[in-house]
């Protein structure tokens, strides 16, 4: 059972991808989970107060997802984070005003993700290298791969806003395919074949 | 959130040497463990403490002997006191916390060293 400080969390950030985090009102949410906004002021002093619990479950989850590199030297371990990522940006879809947005509640929070966004590039790019040196990807220049690693980076950012906007269906199969669909023409005859062995198997 | 910012440059470092991890790290091999085999007699070691006066101060010494085969032995020097009393208490104690051995504490017999008198 959650408690009811996790119960409003959460039921923010449903209203947040729902309607956008400036259109929701304090009595929207406590309907959400039937309590009082008496109750809600209890817990949360403002709607900044949310906001920040929000975020602050947000990044944490980020944070996670980052530290979840490399576990093991497999092709498996970069399809098991985009899994993580596709459940992230799924379950949090208001980032994507936030991405844009010129005014934020939260003026930091624009630097936060420029900083968590700038790392999950670097991630890719470096998982590019190693995998390029463990034999799984033909050797290319590093121009190559920076355009590649943006490339990925992209998919995994911008595919379920653009399946939203063109009102198609979301699943993590077809966003893994996206994801990987850039990686295949590079990988190598013992890429190919650990993708097809270890990685096509559990395609979800 | 927290205060501690992570310049990018270092982070792209510390991915690197992740990325390290799996091609420059390897296996040990027996011979790495060598050491632990040639400490191994030493479970199986009688202690005994030893006093000595040395330079206006009692040192503690702290004799490894192998029961089997005393002549076989370390010796270790552990602390000093100035005072007699504290010297020999803390060296009994140093004694019974070193030779602390689930079968009991070993014991070395005179005899075994077969000293020649002559």
């Amino acid at each position: 059972m959650y408690n009811t400080k996790e119960r409003i969390v959460n039921a923010s950030i449903k209203l947040f991808n729902d309607h956008g985090i400036a259109s929701v009102r304090l009595q929207q949410i406590a309907d959400e989970i039937g309590i009082s906004v008496g109750n809600l002021a209890y817990h949360f002093k403002n709607k900044e107060a949310i906001i920040n619990s929000v975020y602050e479950k947000l990044f944490e989850d980020f944070q996670q997802i980052l530290g979840a590199y490399l576990k093991t030297p497999s092709l498996l371990d970069f399809d098991s984070q985009v899994s993580y990522y596709f459940d992230f940006f799924k379950n949090y879809q208001f980032y994507i005003t936030d991405l844009f947005a010129t005014e934020h509640p939260l003026p930091e929070v624009r630097q936060r993700w420029q900083e968590f966004m700038n790392k999950m590039i670097f991630q890719i790019r470096k998982r590019l290298d190693f995998h390029a040196r463990r034999g799984d990807l033909t050797p290319q220049t590093e121009a190559t791969y920076d355009i590649l690693s943006e490339a990925i980076w992209m998919t995994i950012v911008f595919w379920i806003p653009q399946q939203q906007m063109r009102s198609k269906p979301i699943t993590e199969t077809r966003f893994k395919n996206a994801v990987w669909n850039n990686v295949k023409p590079y990988l190598t005859e013992k890429g190919t074949n650990e993708f097809s062995s270890m990685i096509l198997p559990v395609f979800i | 959130m927290s205060p501690y910012k992570i310049d990018e440059n270092v982070y792209n470092s510390l991915l690197e040497l992740l990325n390290d991890a799996y091609f420059v790290d390897s296996k040990g091999n027996f011979t790495d463990f060598q050491f632990y085999h040639d400490d191994h007699w030493l479970s199986d070691s009688a202690v005994i403490d030893n006093l000595i006066y040395k330079r206006g101060e009692w040192n503690i010494e702290l004799v490894f002997a192998l029961h089997t085969n005393p002549l076989k032995f370390i010796k270790r020097q552990i602390m000093s006191y100035s005072c007699l009393k504290k010297a020999t208490l803390s060296a009994s104690l140093m004694r019974r916390m070193a030779a602390k051995d689930q079968r009991g504490t070993l014991e070395v017999k005179v005899e075994d060293f077969k000293i020649c008198c002559n």
